[in-house]
Formats: structure tokens, C-alpha cells, sequence
């Protein structure tokens, strides 16, 4: 058992637990952070993705001891550091995800929004492909990725002042029930 | 969650430290390096050190310095993202470049190292599952018991060389430094290795991996890196393939070099690629042929086993084709070779 | 009002102010930001930490359990074996053999044999090291066919009919004189290889007994209601005495359905320490606790005129059901009960037949009992329009049963959207255009589908209601929905609030919604074979349908006008008649309150009668059916083999979209996984028995780059008993999508795929033998 100390969402805290530890069971069991989840035991689904000094990496695949003296930030963080940057709410990347139904039931989403939110804070403008490539290590089993997309497509068009695209689905149904007149 | 042994972890904060930790012979102890391999192991009790040492704090194993005589050296703690990411490597080693950008997931690819990468346990179907799964066998060759499941009755463990890099360092001719307490080796890539799944590395006790050297390559340098495997993210190689090609300043090929990963417990070098090759230009009619007879060398060369998950019939099938893209693209100055 | 009464298609104030639009959900930002409560986030002071020791052996008799070693190693807690809980559950009553933990024998490799709690998770794995266990080994069954032909040693000792599951027999109309007279039969074997749900969260629960004795379990399950009468059963408690909470659910797809071994092991475990108790599993032990897609080998044989009239479908198939029974009676039926539409047979026999072995147990995943024959069938009728040389699609519509029919197997048949389905995909795909003029090596391939929307028939008999809701309206403006249905990710707390708000003229954000706690909230069934959204919300509008008219009726009388002069909406209630007569929802619950006291209602729904007049007949009954079509679009690699989809247009009709978004969402998920089906998941055992890969890396499910394109076509029939005309989505969306690319392969290089999953082996195989018959076709 060994004191760590550890910069979780700006915070600087001491906690203390086992050698043998990864960051996640730290966030999860010591720190009652409990938004990154854990899937696979082993690296193998990004539920547990975090950011450490920005970048994403698996809790899972990281030692607590090694997690020191590098910023983390956790799916909680988002929301206070864009209220404390001067916005309201959840952080626009949050709330694209939930505008846009990419949060089915949801336990992968921490990881994904964190994947999705470095992929923005690096580039601006990311096609679909780089939107697809950046969460390839997120495994979601709900959506099949694509309100996904939608979601950070949302967010870099609202970024942007654009138009996001229309959804495949949008279109033929106004037609449909505008056809038996219905709005 | 499936947990790891205990052990005491160790955050030397410089190489010496490390190096007079790891040179205490009375506490069993491992390296971790991004430990993207290791902990797995770990919680698959593959291994149960005392103690581990991480290298995490010592950043003068990190990033990339110009050597004499052209050569360049890569710390071994660079991630895999900055190897797949530099401009320099993508000019004067395409094919570690794309190799790394290939290495499993995003995040995998943050906190991974090149040489961890390098020092990659093999890997197994009957190898890489937990204490459970593995003692319901009876275990196997490679850790806790002494029958192979893949070769029925074989003496010799099979385990795969998993680690996308190294094809790629075999081909460009890299060299590895390793460092432990009051000495120091140079090992050319090529004699690292062993044929052997149970332990396919050459290392000394209480040595760190501190440099991988890529000496000097001219304008005409080529390469590519091509990965099959069956999904386009998070997965281990069912085959690495890595070309380089050195072309004349009239394009003429002058080197050629092959180097196939995941198939056995060494990286395999496909023999006779220069004498198909040398003296062809990428505009000769003769190429094509050539390039179809280094595909066929290649395939009879190889014969994988089902040592890691996946169709390794298919996988056979599959050399010449990589192989024979892989060049396509190291001439083309594209690649990587992915169709996943 | 009764709880089978439809309530009708129409918008309840004129327009729809909250149904058929892209609302957010009701726990979107709960998720979002992290602060969503699932299973292994609960801790509870005092809690210790349970792990499970399980079989090496895939089929053995268990001599002796020695745990005298593990109890002694501080830290630990309780051990319990089968003895502990000896009452065998199972969640059909008539099949009901499981054990929470191995009483006597073990049936596959990962069957749980003891359990152990301590003060933490490593310390109880350290005492599952010292519990020895002697073991007689058996003969293992690895292969369906020999546990078909033989029964010695029996899997489940005194079982009837040996190491059959279960069989099922039915024949409607005169198959063998159909097939001698079709102008066309076509014939062949198609096979399933079996694959799991793998969501997301690992399977977790805890349980805590007050000192009164009141166990609670909170558990990731999608049935709340059959965990309680499980534990009622097994731990010899009055249900009333069990409080069963499912707290947000990680991923699901019919693999949180069972009653399952953690649940019991933690509440034994709870109630012998008087400590709160948890158990997570790995993910090693949630690929061994299954419950997934059954391997299937199928025999076909369909006749048809010159036409393409389908007269006759003769079924034979196999099921490998693995060790326990789990829901197998369901889908040895369903493997046969669901085909009947949307195409119309004069004739059908099939003749299904679920064996066990001792592999881990097959049960229920999205679309269950009925992805693998509609894979089968789908193939075949392709086979039949390429001999007729008709198009897939005109075949389709030709057989297509229409709407208000009644199948040949006797079920009813309400609203029916499936040709508006081929419609959409034929248009958005281009199909008339592309189809066969992609090129070599790319192509196009359609099939189509049925599911049910709910099933008329309860897993246990009872004449009670299916789906129950409360509702509590009080006069701050806040109302809360009580619901015993279980938001498994599909949405279905949502689809309440959203039904609740557009009958009580709410905005969405005054609509609380409480569900899925046994101790809080009327029984519902659970989350199973899609029937959430259909039985759920026809309660949730006969609930507020009740206070609805308690709210008009106080502002009429309050405003002195006409019940039919009251309009709520969108937070506002309003005299139509004066449009400067307008006061909060809030005001207008204030009166009511103040009218008629404290506000509430219930409401709930019952299926009407059902089924055809046989033996098994309810099974697969459905109040309404949703219908499928997708096209696919392929490109083979002829030197790798590798299929790559580049994208898959998905029609579904869902009677009514109560939320499009949502329902999209449910058809894109639906697809995906009946792709990765398709394409790369294998629940593969190897030679030992043992499963080959348990974990997510060689488990491989697709990743985002892996994953095609997929436009989601909403098709509106209105069913005349859904809510608001809604039906299902969450799973008839996954069947085409297997046969879809099977077919597209067809049209792109002229090989047929019969056996899945389609990896690239089995494709350059395919090429091959093609390859080496061309010189005889051309001759």
C-alpha cells in the first residue's frame, strides 16, 4: 500500500492503494469515480478510457503508481472544466451524444466521448473516416457507431456555425407522413 | 475484474536507478515499459514478479536524437503513436512508421513503446487466457506445463512473434542497445532472435533496452508494411509483412529485403528476395513476374500453425497476396497494406 | 377501460406535441457525463466481495468439495457449494434445471461449483485456490449429433427423452402433396455457428439483508420480475420478503435474461454473513454464462410454381441447446413458428429438435430462435428467384401475405408494412439500376423479415396483466411513471415519459420516471421478445389516459365549459374556445388536486387471445408483428476472400416511431450485429470443450472501422392495437442482414454461402469450386 499522489480533474488528491492497482480500479474503487467503466479486464473494449495529459489511454492497462504527476481527466471532468471555461451544461461533446441518441445504454459512452474529445481538441474537422479511425479502440455494442458519428459530426458542425447532414432516416419519413398528413 | 498478482512497484527516476534495481538477483523482477503487453500477462498470471520496474519516469529513454555517420536512434520508451506519426520516420523507414500505425487500438497506440513493442511476448491461443482457462488444460509448453497443444506431442513451444515492429526493424537493418549495470551490447535485430515460442529473445538478466539505431538510408529507400489480420483496429497480426526496397538513382532495384511476422517464433526473412529483384526497374516488364516469384518464395517458405486464433490455412493462403502487395505498395511509395 | 383495449393510432390533442420526434432521452445526460448508477458502481459499506470457483471439466460427477482450506485464510467470509442452495430454477417452469451452484455433477467447462466471499476480490480468488474439489470425469458431448443418437451417460440424469431438450413436430396443410406438385423445389443445408451477446458490462450484483430480514439484490438483469420469483424459489423466501433493483443497464440483447447464478450466490452469501455482498464478473465468466444464439443446422426444401408462389416449406433442424434448458422449449418453436411471413405459405412442416451437450448454454440473443432458419429460408428464396430468373424483390412481392391476415400456422397477422420496406430499400439502394451492373467482385443482395412484438403468452400462466404503470401527478407540476419494464439501453424508460407527457400535455422535463425496482413499481415482464414498447406503453396511455380525464373534467368544471373546450399541451392546459384562457400544467394540477385529492392512476395492458388452435400454438403469437427489408452492398476480395459490406439499407416497419431517432438507433444496432454474425463472430469451443477465445479480443466484435454504413428507413404502418400504432424495432431489424450479404456475395462473384459465418477461407473455397465447375457451364 503506498500513498499515491494523483491530478484527477484538476484536483490534486492522495490516495492510498496497492502496488498492484491500475488506474481504474483507483478511480473507480478509492476515488468513487465510477463514470469509466470497465468491460473486458485486459485492454480489449476502451470502456475504461481516460485522458492523461490529454491523450486517451485504457485505466484498465495502467498502473496507478504510473498515473502520477500526469493530468487525468475522467468522463467527470468534462462538464466543470467547460463551466469553469466559461460555458453552461455538460460539455458539447456530451450533449451531441445526447442529442443525437448515441447513448443507448451507455457504458461505453464515457470512454467514447473522452476518445471522441481528444480527436477534437487535435483536429477541428475530422472526416468520418478520422472520426472512424480515432474510435477504433472504443467498442460499443448498442449502435453500430452510427449516431455515433452523427454525434461528433453534430459537434464539429455546431463548432463550425454549419448545417450538420441529414440523417438517412429523416427525409422518407417527413414524406411519408406528410403523404397521410401527418407533420 | 480479473486482477493481477501483487507485486512492488518500482518508478526509478533515472537509468541508473533502474539498472541497480534490476541488478539485484535476489527479487524477481520484470520491466514495464507502457505495459500495454505486460499487464495482461500479468492478470493472465503468466507472470508473477516481486517486483515490477517501470521505466515510465525515465524520459531519457523517450524520443529520437541524429547519431553519426546518418544513423538515427529511437529511445525505446517512445510511444507508438510518435514512431507512426514522425515525418522523419515516414521518409527514411516507412515500413516501422506504418508498422506502428498499425499496432492494435488508438489508445494502445499512446501508451505502447517501440521497445516494448520489440521485447513482445510471443503469443498463443493455448498461451494468452487466464490461470483457469489454462490449468483446465493441464496448461501447456510454454508456462506451467509441458505439452504443446498445437503441435500434438511437440517438444518445442510454437508461440507466435507477435510485435508488428519487428519485421519491419529486420528489415531496415536495425540495431538494439542494451544497457545493464557496468556494461552495455550492440545486437544487430537479426540475432535477437530465437526459434523459440517459450522464449524467442536473446536478453541478459538486469539489461534495459535503451536505443533502437536505424543506420542511414539513401533517396531510393523504400518500404511498406502490410498487417492482416480481421478486424481494422485493436487486433494482433495473423501476419506482418515487411518489405524495403533500395533503388539506383535510374530506379533500379539494388537491395531487396522481406521480412514476415506472426507466423512462427521468430521473425522469418524470406530468402533469395535481392537475387529475384536486384537490377529490375519499377518500369520493366520483368518485375511483375519477379514480384510474382518472391510472392511464391515467400509461401513456400512459410508454413504457419494454429499457434494464434484465426484460420492458419487461410492465413498461408494469405502470404503471397500480402507479400505481393506489400511491394506493390513499398514502389508505389504508399501503404500500409491493410484490407480490415 | 380494459386492459386489451386498443386506444388507436391518433394523436391525443389533435397533433403529436412529444410522440414521433427526435426527443433526447430521459437518461441521455446521465450517461453522458458519467453519473448513471450501474451494478458494480454500487458500494455499500461493510460489502464483501464474492467469486466463483467453476468446472474444469465439461462433463463430471463432483465427489467431493473440500473448502476447509478457504475458510481458514483470513479475509474470508462463507463458502457455499450446491448444497447450499439446492432448489434447481430455470426461467420456463416446466424446464427448470439449473443449480446456482453444481449439486452432483458439472455440464461444462466454467459451470459454477462453490462460492466465496471475503473482504475483497483478491482474497476471495486466493480462497477459490484452496477449495479442492474431486471429480469422476464423463464422457463429454462436443457434437449435437451424437447427443442425438445417444444418451449414456444422460447430461441431465431422469430427463425423459434422453439428452433431447426438447423436440417440436408441426405440420400445416398438405406439405408432401404440395411439394410433389410445385414446378420447383428447391433444397439445402444451411448452417448457424453460434454467437453471444458480449454487451458491454459484465454481468454484476449485489445483495444486502436488513436486519428485518428484507433481502435486496440489485442486479444487471432484464427482468426484474422473474429474478424475484427465482430467488422467492430457490432461497425459500416470500417474494414479498425480496426486493429485486436493476440499476442502469450495460448492453443486454437477451444474454441478462435468465436468472442467473451471481444472483443467487450473493443473497445466499448476504443472508448467512449479514454483510452486503457483490460479485462482478470477468469477462471470461460471462462468455461461459452465454445464454447465446443456438448453432443451428437446417435442412430446406421450399416449392414454388413457375411463378414463384411458394406452395410448400418443409423444415428440418438441429439444435445445439448446450447444457441447460434456459429458454430452448421457446426456441425450439420459434426455430419454426416465426417463418410464416411476410411471405404467404399454402403449406408448412417443420420438425425442430434441441439436444444438450456439455458446452456452455444457449438461450436467447435479439432475435431469438429466428435469425438462423430466416438466414436459411432468405438464402433459398434467392436461389429460387436466380432459377426462376426472377428478381429477388419481385419474388418477395409476390409472396407477400398483405395486412389483417391470418398465417398458415394460424397466427393473426395485423398491420403489415413490408412491401412499403422493399419499396424503400429497392429506391434508396438504386436497386434496379445496380443490382448485377456493379462489376465484377461487387453486388447487391436483399432478404426480408418478421418478429413479433411481444408474445401472448407469459412465461409463467396467469391471467394477470403483462405490463402494469403507475402514475403520480402532484401539484408542483411534477409527475412521476412507475413501470416494472426494464430500459435496457433500448430506451423504454424514454417511451414512457414521452407517451405520459403527450397524454397529460406535459413538456417532456416534467416527466420523472421510476423503474424496474420490485419494491416500487408494478409488475411488468421484463425486456424480452421485443414486447416492452407495445405492452409497456398501451399501459402508460391506459394509465394517463385515467388522469387525463380527471384533468379535463376539473377544468371544465373549474372554467365552466365543455369537457371537449379542455387542450393540454405542451405544459399548458387551454380553453380551445378562448384562446386567452391559458394556465400552466402545474395550475391545472392544482385543480384537479384540489377537486379530486391526490392524484394518481394505473393502468395496464393484457394481450388479447391469441395463437392457433394446437399444441404450441400461443408460441409465437404475437399482438402485431413488425416487418424487415435490407439491401446490402458488398465488395469480395477474390484473392483474400475477405467480404467487406460497404453499407446496408435497413426498412423496418415499426408501426409508429414513437421516437425516430431512437428507433433508427435500435435498427443500425440491429444490423451491426447481425453483420458481425455474418461476417466474424464465432463462439468457437476447441477441442477440450473449452471455449477457444473468452474474451474481447479474440471474441472479435466490430470495431467503428469494421462496421459498414447503414441507412436507417423508417416505414409507419399504424398497427390498429400498438400505442399510437407503435410495434417493435429493437429486433426483427437483425434478421435480413445475414442473408442480405450471403445473397449480395451471390450477385458479386456467383458463389453461394450456406454455412456461416462467411470468412474469407470459406469464400476462396467457394471461388475455387466455382472456378473448377465454369468449364462444365459453359459447355
Amino acid at each position: 500500500m503506498r500513498v499515491l499522489h494523483l491530478k484527477v480533474n484538476g484536483d490534486d488528491l492522495e490516495v492510498a492503494a496497492p502496488d498492484h492497482w491500475t488506474l481504474l480500479e483507483v478511480l473507480r474503487y478509492r476515488l468513487g469515480l465510477t463514470g469509466s467503466k470497465q468491460g473486458c479486464d485486459k485492454g480489449d473494449c476502451g470502456a475504461c478510457t481516460v485522458l492523461l495529459e490529454g491523450k486517451p489511454v485504457l485505466a484498465c492497462m495502467t498502473l496507478a503508481g504510473n498515473a502520477q504527476g500526469r493530468a487525468i481527466t475522467t468522463i467527470e471532468g468534462l462538464m466543470p472544466a467547460h463551466i469553469a471555461r466559461g460555458g453552461s451544461g455538460p460539455d458539447p461533446i456530451q450533449a451531441a451524444f445526447d442529442r443525437c441518441g448515441a447513448l443507448q445504454c451507455g457504458f461505453c459512452q464515457p470512454g467514447m466521448i473522452l476518445s471522441a474529445r481528444a480527436l477534437l481538441d487535435r483536429n477541428q474537422a475530422p472526416t468520418r473516416a478520422q472520426i472512424r479511425e480515432a474510435l477504433s479502440g472504443n467498442l460499443c455494442r448498442c449502435t453500430g457507431y452510427t449516431q455515433i458519428f452523427e454525434a461528433v459530426e453534430l459537434a464539429v458542425a455546431e463548432s463550425l456555425g454549419v448545417a450538420p447532414a441529414p440523417r438517412a432516416w429523416e427525409a422518407p419519413l417527413a414524406e411519408s407522413r406528410a403523404a397521410r398528413g401527418e407533420s | 475484474m480479473l486482477r493481477m498478482p501483487k507485486f512492488e512497484l518500482e518508478r526509478p527516476a533515472s537509468l541508473a536507478e533502474a539498472l541497480e534495481l534490476l541488478a539485484d538477483a535476489s527479487v524477481e523482477s520484470l520491466i514495464v515499459a507502457g505495459g500495454t503487453d505486460l499487464l495482461p500477462n500479468l492478470k493472465h498470471e503468466l507472470f508473477t514478479p516481486a517486483r515490477v520496474v517501470s521505466l515510465e519516469r525515465l524520459g531519457e529513454l523517450r524520443g529520437m536524437r541524429e547519431l553519426e555517420g546518418g544513423w538515427l536512434a529511437i529511445g525505446s520508451m517512445t510511444r507508438l503513436d510518435e514512431v507512426a506519426g514522425d515525418a522523419r520516420l515516414a521518409a527514411r523507414a516507412p515500413a516501422l512508421a506504418q508498422a506502428c500505425s498499425l499496432v492494435a487500438g488508438p489508445q494502445l497506440r499512446t501508451m505502447g513503446t517501440l521497445g516494448g513493442n520489440v521485447l513482445l511476448d510471443t503469443r498463443c491461443q493455448w498461451y494468452n487466457q487466464t490461470y483457469f482457462w489454462r490449468a483446465a488444460l493441464g496448461f501447456c509448453l510454454k508456462k506451467d506445463g509441458s505439452v504443446c497443444h498445437v503441435v500434438e506431442g511437440g517438444a518445442k513451444c510454437v508461440a507466435a512473434a507477435s510485435n508488428d515492429s519487428a519485421p519491419a526493424l529486420m528489415t531496415l537493418g536495425a540495431e538494439l542497445v542494451f544497457v545493464r549495470a557496468g556494461g552495455r551490447r550492440v545486437v544487430p535485430i537479426a540475432d535477437l532472435w530465437l526459434a523459440d515460442g517459450a522464449m524467442n529473445k536473446k536478453l541478459e538478466s538486469g539489461e534495459i533496452l535503451t536505443e533502437i539505431r536505424l543506420p542511414p538510408r539513401g533517396a531510393g529507400h523504400r518500404g511498406a508494411y502490410g498487417k492482416l489480420r480481421e478486424r481494422g483496429s485493436i487486433d494482433f497480426p495473423l501476419l506482418g509483412v515487411a518489405a524495403r526496397l533500395e533503388l539506383d538513382a535510374q530506379g533500379a532495384i539494388t537491395e531487396a529485403d522481406l521480412v514476415l511476422g506472426a507466423l512462427a517464433a521468430r521473425p522469418v526473412r524470406v530468402r533469395r528476395v535481392a537475387e529475384e529483384l536486384a537490377g529490375l526497374r519499377a518500369s520493366s516488364n520483368d518485375l511483375d513476374a519477379a514480384l510474382g516469384r518472391v510472392a511464391q518464395l515467400a509461401y513456400k517458405q512459410c508454413h504457419p500453425l494454429p499457434n494464434v486464433p484465426g484460420d492458419h490455412e487461410w492465413r498461408r493462403e494469405m502470404v503471397p497476396v500480402y507479400v505481393r502487395r506489400t511491394l506493390d505498395a513499398a514502389l508505389a511509395r504508399q501503404g500500409p497494406v491493410r484490407d480490415a | 377501460m380494459a386492459a386489451r383495449d386498443p386506444h388507436g393510432v391518433g394523436a391525443p390533442w389533435g397533433a403529436f406535441h412529444v410522440v414521433g420526434k427526435p426527443n433526447r432521452k430521459v437518461d441521455g445526460l446521465a450517461k453522458a457525463t458519467g453519473t448513471a448508477v450501474y451494478a458494480d458502481d454500487i458500494a455499500l459499506p461493510g460489502m464483501l466481495h464474492a467469486k466463483t470457483l467453476r468446472s474444469p471439466h465439461a462433463h463430471a460427477r463432483i465427489l467431493s468439495i473440500d473448502a476447509s482450506q478457504a475458510l481458514a485464510l483470513p479475509g474470508v467470509h462463507a463458502v457455499i457449494s450446491g448444497r447450499d442452495l439446492p432448489i434447481k430454477y430455470g426461467v420456463i417452469p416446466w424446464t427448470q434445471d439449473e443449480n446456482a451452484l453444481a449439486l452432483d455433477k458439472v455440464r461444462f467447462i466454467g459451470d459454477p461449483v462453490a462460492a466465496v466471499a471475503a473482504i475483497d476480490e483478491d482474497t476471495a480468488n486466493a480462497a477459490l485456490k484452496l477449495i479442492r474439489v474431486e471429480y469422476e470425469r464423463l464422457h463429454a458431448y462436443l457434437d449435437p449429433r451424437e447427443a442425438l443418437e445417444r444418451h449414456d451417460p444422460a447430461i441431465h440424469e431422469g430427463h425423459k427423452t434422453g439428452n433431447i431438450s426438447k423436440h417440436v413436430e408441426l405440420a400445416f396443410g398438405d406439405v408432401d402433396a404440395e411439394l410433389a406438385a410445385a414446378q420447383l423445389v428447391v433444397e439445402g443445408d444451411y448452417s448457424f455457428h453460434g454467437t453471444t451477446h458480449a454487451p458491454i458490462e459484465p454481468h454484476c450484483a449485489v445483495a444486502q439483508v436488513g436486519a428485518d430480514g428484507l433481502l435486496t439484490l440489485w442486479s444487471s438483469t432484464q427482468i426484474t420480475h422473474y429474478v424475484q420469483r427465482a430467488l422467492s424459489r430457490v432461497l425459500e423466501l416470500p417474494a414479498q420478503r425480496i426486493r429485486v433493483v436493476q440499476p442502469c443497464l450495460g448492453g443486454a440483447f437477451g444474454g441478462k435474461s435468465d436468472p442467473f447464478s451471481l444472483e443467487f450466490t450473493v443473497s445466499k452469501l448476504a443472508m448467512l454473513t449479514g454483510r452486503p455482498v457483490k460479485m462482478l464478473w470477468t469477462r471470461e465468466e460471462v462468455f461461459y454464462a452465454h445464454r447465446g444464439r443456438h448453432p443451428m443446422q437446417m435442412h430446406y426444401k421450399t416449392g414454388v410454381s413457375r411463378e414463384g408462389r411458394i406452395s410448400a416449406v418443409d423444415a428440418k433442424i438441429l439444435i445445439d441447446g448446450g447444457s441447460y434448458s434456459s429458454f430452448g422449449l421457446v426456441t425450439t418453436y420459434y426455430a419454426g413458428q416465426l417463418l410464416t411471413g411476410p411471405y404467404d405459405f399454402k403449406s408448412y412442416r417443420f420438425d425442430s429438435t434441441r439436444v444438450f451437450t456439455n458446452k456452455p448454454p444457449c438461450g436467447p440473443k435479439r432475435g431469438h430462435g429466428s435469425v438462423q432458419p430466416r438466414f436459411a429460408f432468405e438464402v433459398q428464396l434467392d436461389e429460387i428467384a436466380e432459377q426462376l430468373a426472377l428478381d429477388p424483390i419481385e419474388l418477395r412481392r409476390r409472396n407477400f401475405q398483405g395486412s389483417h391476415v391470418r398465417t398458415v400456422n394460424g397466427q393473426r397477422v395485423t398491420s403489415n408494412g413490408f412491401l412499403q420496406c422493399l419499396d424503400e430499400v429497392s429506391r434508396a439502394s438504386r436497386w434496379s439500376e445496380r443490382r448485377g451492373k456493379l462489376g465484377r467482385g461487387r453486388g447487391l443482395g436483399v432478404a426480408g423479415s418478421m418478429y413479433i412484438s411481444g408474445t401472448n403468452y407469459p412465461v409463467y400462466p396467469n391471467p394477470m396483466p403483462q405490463a402494469g404503470i403507475q402514475i403520480a401527478l402532484e401539484r408542483s407540476g411534477r409527475c412521476t411513471v412507475f413501470t416494472g419494464g426494464n430500459d435496457i439501453g433500448q430506451g423504454s424508460n424514454s417511451m414512457v415519459a414521452y407517451v405520459v407527457a403527450e397524454e397529460l400535455g406535459l413538456a417532456l422535463d416534467q416527466v420523472r420516471v421510476v423503474a424496474a425496482d420490485t419494491d416500487l413499481c408494478p409488475v411488468d415482464l421484463g425486456a424480452y421478445s421485443s414486447r416492452v414498447t407495445f405492452m409497456v406503453g398501451n399501459a402508460a396511455i391506459d394509465a394517463a389516459r385515467k388522469l387525463r380525464a380527471q384533468l379535463v373534467e376539473a377544468l371544465a368544471l373549474e372554467w365552466k365549459i365543455e369537457p371537449g373546450r379542455v387542450h393540454l399541451a405542451e405544459g399548458r392546459a387551454s380553453d380551445s374556445g378562448d384562446p386567452a384562457r391559458s394556465i400552466s400544467s402545474a395550475e391545472a394540477i392544482q385543480i384537479a388536486e384540489a377537486r379530486f385529492d391526490t392524484l394518481g392512476s394505473t393502468g395496464s395492458y393484457n394481450t388479447p387471445q391469441l395463437g392457433g388452435d394446437y399444441r404450441g400454438g400461443t408460441i409465437g403469437a404475437s399482438p402485431a408483428y413488425s416487418f424487415t427489408a435490407h439491401v446490402a452492398e458488398v465488395e469480395v476480395d477474390e484473392q483474400t476472400g475477405r467480404i467487406r459490406v460497404e453499407r446496408v439499407w435497413i426498412a423496418h416497419d415499426c408501426g409508429r416511431a414513437l421516437n425516430p431517432m431512437i428507433v433508427a438507433g435500435q435498427m443500425e444496432g440491429s444490423a451491426y450485429m447481425g453483420v458481425a454474425e455474418a461476417l466474424l463472430e464465432h463462439h468457437t469451443l476447441n477441442r477440450f470443450g473449452l471455449h477457444a477465445g473468452p474474451n474481447l479480443l479474440d471474441y472479435r466484435i466490430p470495431t467503428s472501422v469494421d462496421t459498414p454504413e447503414l441507412a436507417a428507413l423508417i416505414v409507419e404502418s399504424l398497427d390498429p392495437e400498438g400505442p399510437y400504432g407503435a410495434k417493435e424495432a429493437g429486433e426483427g431489424p437483425l434478421h435480413p442482414s445475414l442473408p442480405a450479404i450471403a445473397n449480395a456475395v451471390f450477385d458479386a462473384c456467383g458463389i453461394r454461402l450456406r454455412e456461416l459465418p462467411f470468412t474469407p477461407g470459406k469464400v476462396l473455397a467457394a471461388l475455387r469450386a466455382r472456378k473448377a465447375a465454369a468449364p462444365q457451364e459453359a459447355r
